[in-house]
């Protein structure tokens, strides 16, 4: 009986997500029929796309026992510098370019965390605070528009089969990282990092150089969801994806990767990412103000993690009565 | 008086003596240090109206960093503050030009310690890790915010209302009076309270107090009604210099003042720090920003030296810490490190 709860528990855990996000899309198809519409679920899983990329690269930073908050600065700084290289250099140098920002500013994270010894939270705080006034420096504040170059278009409007090219960047990437988690050694040595630290380093392995590594993939993935996020909107500035950080983390924690680190869910962060994008879209549907998204994206984090924290307080009741 | 509790044996005593004299008055003497250099340097920077725009300016990340440090004191933080803030500064000014001063203090206060009650219960009674908990709030309590106000400022002009935030008293700005009389008292109950002494115990070694008879759980909780009360009293401060506030007051508060309380060496592992680090370090920041102001530095440029700021500062520890491992490992060859 308790063997059956607790498979029905361990199933429960591997799938809610899927679960509630079949749920509201089927509430929110019979609640406006324009939902099912071939245009809007595009729409939806264009959005879903963006903010998963960066969620991805979250996920292993969670995954590894740290956060990275300087994700949203990078987005930023990477979509300036691809706009830049644009008209000079093509759309496939300039996208390397943007990539490479955020591959060199996670490298410095990433070096400041290990070399230094600082705290990942504060460090890439900081970070976060000096990428945002270069930024704003090299804008000079301004925006920067981009057109009559319809190459770097298809990174928010190109289709692939009729699936939107977001949308393959990110099951993409979700397979590489996938496959790195769980093929490779940096892969199993991120999540032997993220269970237990001390443990990885007296076990051999590079903890600094891991954490290095991890901090270059989320650099590398920030910069990809401010690319497409700035080719959907044709715009770059200094004031795009301000907050994203906390959207990703967000996203990461309602797929189901735990913050103790040492796990990582990354189709869990594929869901999160989706979940929060049709909650968003059936607002827009069914009229309700923009102002009630940011209350839902909360609620949402406060209610996946309470029924967490609930079954986690009763498997330990369960333990103890068992002990 | 080492009010830390040590982490035993790691370090020799001399440099340990070191390292916790630079955690405890390191960042003051930063401070004189570079109030110095910029009264030397900086043209119209030592003048009576100018270091009173610092320290004013200085106050109102500064009150909210005082909870914020009791917060990191405990091993924990909260990351809704700045959302907290807009709320309780939006309440007081609309309940001020209703019924007057009075009553916007204490909607001010009321709103901050409610949102404190919650994300309390949230961390301590749901068991939500406090970054989450509080990240969710941060969501909720903006939300919240642009539904109630449908997105429009308030503003409320009464004499005594603007006074708190712009008046002056035997020469000092009378917000930074508070965040002095703020310090004090957060100083006080870390120091002279049972409250204080738990916050210290929980935050070192949460696991060994529980063992030991603290109520950890609800010591927790009301950590987050204290950081409520101090960000209540912030958001006043902000509303009164303003005369205003609106839904989105101070974006990216909250980072600001957990770097304030960092950066003023209370340790985000808990367990170590004090409201004297956090003082400085709050009118550093402000000072930094006069002082690119003063000499016409871009703007933008302001955000690049504060965090740079931090990264030196914080690093600074690491680096020493190295440079120790380095010269133990060539003196003794085995020793295990990076």
């Amino acid at each position: 009986m308790a063997g059956a709860r607790e498979t029905a528990g361990r199933l429960w855990r591997s799938y809610s997500v899927a679960v509630v996000v079949l749920a509201l899309g089927i509430i929110l198809s019979l609640l406006t029929p324009s939902f099912l519409m071939a245009g809007n679920l595009m729409n939806v899983l264009t959005n879903a796309a963006v903010i998963a990329i960066v969620g991805l690269g979250m996920t292993l930073a969670i995954a590894s026992g740290n956060f990275d908050l300087s994700v949203g600065a990078t987005a930023a700084f990477s979509a300036c510098i691809a706009f830049t290289l644009v008209p000079v250099a093509g759309v496939p140098v300039a996208i390397i370019g943007g990539l490479i920002t955020g591959a060199i500013i996670g490298l410095i994270n990433g070096l400041i965390i290990t070399q230094l010894r600082v705290n990942a939270f504060i460090a890439t705080l900081g970070v976060q605070s000096v990428v945002r006034g270069l930024t704003l420096v090299y804008t000079n504040g301004r925006d920067m528009y981009l057109q009559g170059y319809p190459g770097y278009k298809v990174l928010s409007g190109g289709h692939i089969l009729g699936i939107p090219m977001p949308v393959i960047l990110a099951l993409g990437l979700a397979a590489i990282l996938g496959l790195m988690l769980n093929q490779t050694r940096f892969g199993r040595h991120i999540l032997a990092v993220g269970s237990n630290t001390k443990t990885a380093r007296l076990s051999g392995v590079a903890v600094d150089r891991v954490l290095i590594g991890v901090f270059a993939i989320v650099g590398v993935s920030a910069a990809m969801s401010g690319q497409i996020y700035s080719a959907q909107v044709v715009t770059a500035s200094a004031r795009i994806a301000v907050g994203l950080e906390l959207s990703a983390i967000a996203v990461v924690v309602v797929g189901g990767t735990p913050l103790s680190g040492g796990r990582a869910s990354l189709i869990g962060t594929l869901l999160g990412a989706l979940l929060i994008a049709m909650i968003n879209n059936g607002l827009n549907l069914l009229n309700v103000p923009v102002l009630y998204q940011q209350i839902t994206i909360g609620l949402l984090l406060l209610i996946t993690l309470a029924i967490g924290a609930e079954r986690k307080h009763q498997a330990l009741g369960r333990e103890r009565r068992a002990a | 008086m080492t009010t830390a509790t040590d982490t035993a044996g790691q370090r020799r005593p001399r440099t340990r003596d070191w390292a916790l004299m630079w955690e405890k008055y390191g960042i003051s003497a930063v401070l004189v240090v570079s109030w110095i250099l910029a009264a030397l340097l900086v043209p119209n920077f030592a003048t009576l109206a100018n270091l009173q725009n610092v320290l004013r300016t200085a106050s109102f990340v500064g009150v909210a960093a005082v909870g914020m440090t009791i917060a990191i004191i405990s091993g924990t933080f909260d990351l809704s503050v700045g959302s907290t803030l807009a709320l309780a500064a939006i309440a007081a000014v609309w309940t001020g030009s209703q019924f007057g001063v009075i009553a916007s203090i204490l909607a001010g206060l009321i709103v901050g310690v409610a949102v404190g009650i919650i994300n309390g219960l949230l961390v301590a009674k749901v068991r939500i890790p406090a970054f989450i908990a509080t990240l969710g709030m941060m969501f909720v309590v903006s939300g919240f915010t642009l539904i109630v106000t449908g997105g429009n400022p308030f503003a409320y002009n009464a004499p005594s209302f603007i006074w708190m935030g712009n008046g002056d008293l035997l020469g000092l700005p009378v917000p930074f009076i508070i965040f002095l009389i703020c310090a004090l008292v957060g100083e006080g109950v870390l120091r002279r309270t049972v409250f204080g002494r738990q916050v210290f115990a929980i935050g070192s070694n949460a696991a060994a107090a529980k063992i030991a008879g603290v109520p950890v759980q609800r010591m927790t909780g009301l950590v987050f009604v204290v950081v409520g009360i101090f960000t209540g009293i912030a958001a006043i401060l902000v509303a009164a210099r303003l005369y205003s506030a609106r839904p989105g007051l101070e974006p990216g508060f909250e980072l600001r003042v957990i770097a304030a309380v960092v950066l003023g060496g209370t340790r985000l592992q808990g367990g170590r720090g004090g409201m004297l680090g956090t003082v400085a370090a709050a009118i550093l920041f402000a000072t930094l920003g006069n002082v690119l102001n003063l000499l016409h530095a871009d703007a933008f440029w302001q955000k690049v030296v504060e965090g740079l700021v931090l990264l030196v500062a914080l690093s600074i520890e690491g680096i020493r810490q190295r440079v120790e491992e380095r010269m133990s490992r060539q003196m003794h060859e085995v020793k295990e490190g990076g």
